[in-house]
């Protein structure tokens, strides 16, 4: 089997996507139970939170005040960042921020890099454009660097590789490491990666970093993590780039009072994450000397535009929505063909590419709206898909080959019909009539050629009856008028 | 060209937020703020949290900070200890091999067993260690490297929510780490281990300066 495609211009549409991903019973135990997992945890310290509601509340107000005075907050970040040390660039799309990137390692003639989990370089592509211009990126997350060893991809936004098991694990580490006799505990594993990476962390003078938030009052940066391997990519390097959206900007320090609490326990079912790390520019003789940001638009300002699909860049990536989903839970994240899966995914990937590709995506959801209930900064992401699912309708009409299409034809067949009284009551007799053809002595019609199979391929469709509604209840006038009078 | 995209992002921000007004001052902060415990229920909520990461706790009198200094590395098995370069000589007895960081190299960081650092705050409700690397907590890569992190925490440093924390420093620290017990990883079946990179051990001393 070839590797799972995470370019949302190649990938396949999801549900032809999703239906090897739902043969394979070991992906879809291991993403259960880990989805199972950080439900519970999360379930258990949001219920102790008494003010859980009033923190949604702010964190949904805090972003969307960031996101309507957008220019204000990047324009104070800058000159604070600037003022602190720090060299601010800015990049239209992905392919300006790889530039940027890799024009900053070429000047520090950096010949590999290391890696804190991003999920905006995964957006951006930036490894496969590194390693064409001679750089080795190194990712140092244990869970990204199980994926890059073992030639995966991530399929879950906090922990991207929780559909692999221990032994798979265990098979990628012993093979790229060099370790045959490595045991498959979770405690062995783990170290084995400890030692593999301390060397990298101090021999490697260039780090990349995404952004969790950054705070526009002081031009600081905040990361947060579990593993230590974040505060080793941000402390011992020469050199710093962090890659960050433009929406991740907050106002204040403080307004982290709100955002971490709601952070960690949608993300991983913990009080606070055990490290978080803030920084402001370059400070002498802590961590590294010089430090670029490079701020990020690639087709946010557009998102940003839209009425409806604005509150999308509210998301701070906890991914409490993919772990509720029941769609993303049967499938986990290889299906939606792009580093953002699950529900915000399925919102955020199809808006990022221009309405251009992913167009599948929106159609993920039994629109249960769970997404939307455990959201802690309140992202109605429902509405969302149904706006854009009304987007890519749209687009379709304007398509030539909507005449040859029998669902388009269907639809204006139905128009048509339920325009008139007289129309539709023709059409319940002929359906009546032609039904008759299909129906079992039982009652119940099991087999419907051509569209109409599509229906009974899965389900089994009641007769329709001898007498319609209408007919019924102009009987039961007849005879009651008459009662009554 | 760069200076161009930061003009054309701005100007799109600009012309699909215009004429919005949405203030900060609006913005509805129901949460709660303030705790209700007094300095005894924070010790004791900060204790319970620390132990649920696996953090070791101790307690002693402002007078007692040496003694338990001793007493906690010795009970660690370590020896060789880097420390920030402002840390009060008084903390620091006899018997063990105190590394001041004065511009040490990674590698000289990396070769020590363990680190002695003060504290800027410890929140309760989270049970976090905060620190903001002044002289007294050192740079950051000295409470990194070395496995074994001790640290002192004076109880009245100890709120109890994370929004007083922020209260208590309105002016923001220029760097700041929050620790929330050991390094830890729960990537390979979510099955939580305890130090992955950063120190796997924490030991903390809270001196009882409140009573």
């Amino acid at each position: 089997m070839s590797g799972p495609v995470m370019d949302p211009r190649l990938a396949p549409p999801f549900p032809k996507a999703a239906l090897p991903i739902l043969q394979n019973t070991q992906l879809r135990k291991n993403v259960a139970h880990a989805t199972d997992v950080i439900q519970t945890k999360r379930n258990r310290l949001v219920a102790e939170k008494t003010d859980w509601q009033e923190l949604r509340t702010s964190a949904a107000a805090i972003r969307a005040h960031v996101l309507a005075n957008l220019a204000t907050y990047l324009d104070e970040f800058e000159k604070k960042c600037t003022a602190a040390g720090g060299v601010v660039h800015w990049a239209r799309d992905a392919a300006e921020a790889r530039q940027i990137i890799i024009a900053i390692l070429q000047e520090e003639q950096a010949t590999e890099v290391i890696k804190i989990k991003t999920m905006t370089s995964a957006e951006i592509q930036l490894n496969p454009a590194l390693e064409a211009a001679g750089i080795i990126a190194i990712e140092t997350d244990l869970a990204e660097l199980i994926l890059q060893l073992g030639q995966d991809e991530p399929s879950h936004i906090v922990v991207p590789a929780l559909h692999v098991n221990r032994q798979q694990v265990r098979e990628i580490f012993a093979r790229r490491m060099g370790l045959p006799q490595l045991p498959d505990d979770p405690e062995a594993l783990t170290a084995a990666a400890r030692t593999y990476l301390r060397k990298k962390f101090l021999s490697v003078p260039t780090a990349i970093s995404g952004a969790n938030f950054l705070i526009a009052e002081n031009g600081s940066v905040a990361i947060v993590e579990s593993e230590g391997n974040g505060r080793m990519c941000l402390t011992l390097p020469r050199t710093l780039i962090t890659l960050a959206g433009i929406e991740k900007v907050l106002p204040r320090f403080s307004d982290l009072e709100v955002l971490l609490q709601v952070l960690a326990r949608s993300a991983t079912g913990e009080r606070l994450n055990p490290y978080n790390s803030l920084w402001s520019g370059v400070v002498p003789g802590d961590g590294p000397q010089r430090f670029h940001v490079v701020l990020l638009d690639n087709g946010r300002s557009e998102i940003l535009g839209r009425k409806v699909e604005r509150q999308t860049l509210q998301c701070i990536r906890c991914a409490a929505c993919l772990n509720t989903c029941p769609v993303y839970r049967q499938t986990g994240g290889h299906a939606y063909g792009s580093p953002y899966a699950g529900p915000i995914g399925a919102i955020l990937t199809p808006q990022l590419e221009h309405m251009r590709h992913g167009q599948s995506l929106p159609y993920a959801s039994s629109l249960c709206a769970a997404c939307y209930e455990v959201c802690p900064v309140k992202i109605n992401i429902p509405e969302v898909l149904i706006d854009l699912r009304a987007k890519v309708v749209d687009q379709e009409r304007e398509e030539v080959k909507r005449w040859t299409d029998p669902m388009y034809m269907g639809m204006k067949a139905a128009n048509l019909v339920f325009a008139s009284e007289s129309r539709f009551r023709l059409a319940q007799w002929f359906g009546r009539l032609g039904l008759r053809l299909f129906t079992d002595k039982d009652g119940w019609i099991r087999k419907l050629p051509s569209l109409g199979a599509r229906w009974t391929l899965s389900r089994d469709l009641p007769a329709m009856p001898d007498q319609t509604f209408r007919n019924w209840w102009a009987e039961r006038e007849g005879r009651g008028g008459k009662e009554a009078r | 060209m760069i200076s161009n995209s930061r003009q054309m992002i701005l100007d799109r921000i600009r012309a699909a937020t215009r004429s919005e007004t949405n203030r900060y001052d609006e913005i509805s902060r129901g949460y709660i703020r303030a705790g209700t415990l007094d300095s005894n229920g924070r010790i004791h909520l900060m204790t319970e949290r620390l132990h649920e990461y696996g953090a070791d706790v101790v307690e002693c009198a402002p007078a007692e900070i040496r003694q338990a200094i001793l007493r906690q590395i010795q009970l660690s098995g370590k020896h060789k200890i880097v420390i920030p370069p402002g840390l009060s000589a008084d903390w620091l007895g006899e018997g063990v091999n105190w590394l001041p960081d004065k511009d040490l190299t990674h590698d000289q960081i990396e070769a020590c067993e363990g680190v002695l650092t003060a504290s800027s705050a410890g929140i309760a409700d989270s049970g976090t260690i905060v620190l903001h690397h002044g002289t007294e907590e050192g740079r950051r890569v000295i409470s990194l490297l070395p496995d074994f992190h001790l640290c002192i925490l004076y109880a009245s440093q100890i709120v109890e929510t994370l929004p007083e924390y922020f209260s208590r420093f309105p002016d923001p620290p220029r760097l700041a780490t929050y620790i929330s017990g050991p390094s830890a990883t729960a990537d390979i079946e979510m099955t939580r281990i305890k130090g992955v990179h950063g120190p796997r051990f924490l030991s903390v001393i809270i001196v009882r300066d409140d009573s």
